[in-house]
């Protein structure tokens, strides 16, 4: 380089006044639903924390584990920088708390109107996939979208609404996994609540969990990336692109609680991983897009402060900013971090407008 | 924004402004409808369906075997949106109310009569917290089925009974009770407890 490299703009600045109305709003509307639904499933509760604690302690055990483990990789798979803390956690809240204390009432209505309508018998068997894909996966999205709607910067393109929504599902899943868990301990005859809690916690972990809730999410949020970058004012074609991605992660749900191919574990199998590959696939094809715009628009960047194409080019990943960085003096290295934190920001805001 | 070195100032992000009011107004909207429409739905829908007198009605199935009880009275009536296929069934009689619960441990050793008993204590517990079961006696069904049978004091007070499977692998619980039930509501109806039955052919 011949000449000082100038400095790199930086992210821009966040929307104001009106424009920061329906924000507002939206984080009014995310706090009153996380607290009803924490609440609904506290009171629910209570009575099975109350008589079995160690059982209890055990399943919350069980899913702090679950969360932490799933809200690092499912940050991490974001490519080129995981998304910012604070909407990932509300993310996750809202699955956690909103989807899943709706989802207990939704479910109750509907699956009652189902033993009404159709009987016990056929209700027994087909109520999971007639009632939670409608349900659950409006209710998950509602979140998604809401979350996009609060932190217009964090969901933007598709890669955001596919890491977001699988943050979504994650935080249901955990929540699901404590539904399960107490009445599995009744439905086990509370002889021995902790091997009830543990046995089911390893199978909705081990077995069903890598095509569960998260994956499904993940499908729709992608659907929520697709319209939150276009404004929420889609052409034809990305609409219904949406309305297909929406369409998937239903029947992903549905495939997983349908009562085909028999009951036996070789089946679960098989639908989870039908589950976990669609879901791979769509998270290979917006990888490849974000990384794609994100060189480009780095390249931009770079040319914009005077810096070499592949220089600016690398810091897409993780290891190439890893690399810029150790290459210069240690006093000097919180300087590069800090131009290359600026740099992707402005970047980020490139591709956001780049097609998706 | 002000551009103060002169530079192209790049694109502005997306700010979601103005077009971010249709996407809120829908989320809270779904939202807002399905913990709504669903239980209204189910609330306009009748909630009780009849028993037919004398009918044998499977109230679980698990290793080889399947459990039916039988109502030889009339009046009783099936609670469907309170009750699941094989698992949990509600019924009522007048103020008499008869819960049912299939039960599956999960030890590799079939846990006794006595500690199945033991855990029907507790699970009584997480919905009534003064919910006490009296120690049991052992009692046999009218078709034969070894089981245990005491009295349940609380909120409620009334009757239950525990029957495990021949083979072991899950158990009938069977509480009686009614906030308005009398001990002589329940003494009337008892012997529908008795009628439990256990034969072969359940789900494996």
């Amino acid at each position: 380089m011949t000449e000082a490299p100038r400095e790199p703009r930086g992210p821009a600045p966040a929307p104001q006044g009106p424009h920061r109305l329906p924000a507002l709003v939206g984080a009014v509307v995310i706090a009153t639903a996380c607290l009803a639904g924490l609440v609904l499933q506290v009171v629910q509760f209570t009575g099975h924390i109350r008589v079995f604690p160690w059982a209890a302690v055990l399943a919350l055990a069980f899913a702090a584990a679950t969360f932490a483990f799933g809200f690092w990789i499912l940050r991490r798979i974001r490519p080129v920088r995981a998304p910012d803390p604070v909407p990932s956690a509300v993310a996750a809240v809202w699955g956690m708390t909103a989807a899943t204390g709706a989802g207990i009432v939704a479910n109750g209505g509907l699956s009652a109107v189902w033993s009404k309508l159709l009987g016990l018998d056929v209700t027994g068997a087909w109520d999971a996939a007639l009632t939670a894909p409608v349900n659950e996966e409006l209710l998950k999205l509602a979140g998604i979208v809401l979350v996009a709607v609060v932190f217009p910067r964090a969901l933007r393109d598709p890669v955001d609404g596919f890491v977001l929504g699988a943050l979504v599902g994650l935080g249901f899943e955990v929540s699901e996994n404590l539904v399960y868990a107490f009445q599995a301990v009744t439905r086990a005859g509370a002889t021995d609540p902790a091997l009830a809690v543990a046995t089911t916690t390893v199978v909705r972990v081990g077995l069903t969990g890598l095509g569960s809730h998260w994956a499904m999410s993940a499908v729709a949020g992608t659907a929520v990336g697709l319209l939150a970058a276009a404004r929420w004012r889609p052409e034809r074609r990305r609409a219904v692109l949406a309305a297909l991605l929406v369409l998937l992660a239903m029947g992903q749900h549905w495939l997983l609680d349908a009562p085909l191919f028999g009951e036996g574990i070789a089946a679960v199998l098989v639908k989870v991983a039908a589950v976990f590959a669609s879901t791979m696939a769509v998270y290979v094809l917006v990888r490849r897009s974000y990384r794609r715009r994100m060189r480009r628009a780095l390249a931009a960047e770079g040319e914009a402060v005077g810096m070499r194409r592949s220089a600016a080019v690398a810091l897409v990943t993780r290891h190439g900013r890893l690399r810029a960085a150790q290459d210069v003096a240690r006093p000097e290295q919180p300087a590069v971090l800090d131009r290359q934190e600026r740099m992707l920001a402005a970047a980020e805001d490139r591709a956001a407008l780049d097609g998706t | 924004m002000a551009d103060t070195d002169g530079r192209d100032p790049g694109p502005r992000p997306p700010d979601h402004g103005p077009g971010a009011w249709v996407p809120l107004g829908a989320a809270t909207a779904v939202t807002v409808l399905l913990v709504t429409v669903w239980p209204l739905l189910n609330a306009a829908l009748p909630d009780t369906e009849p028993v037919r007198s004398g009918q044998a009605l499977r109230v679980g199935s698990e290793g080889g075997y399947d459990a039916a009880l039988t109502f030889e009275r009339g009046g009783w009536e099936l609670h469907p949106a309170a009750s699941t296929a094989d698992r949990s069934y509600l019924f009522s009689r007048g103020p008499v109310e008869l819960t049912v619960r299939s039960v599956v441990p999960v030890e590799e050793t079939p846990p006794s009569a006595t500690e199945l008993w033991h855990g029907l204590g507790r699970i009584v517990r997480t919905e009534d917290p003064d919910a006490r079961l009296g120690d049991p006696r052992p009692v046999a069904a009218d078709a034969g089925a070894p089981g245990l049978t005491g009295p349940l004091s609380g909120d409620e007070d009334g009757v239950a009974a525990l029957y495990p499977s021949p083979d072991g692998v899950f158990a009938v619980q069977l509480v009686l009770s009614g906030p308005d039930a009398t001990p002589a509501d329940l003494a009337a109806v008892e012997d529908v407890v008795r009628s439990i039955a256990f034969s072969e052919g359940g789900s494996a």
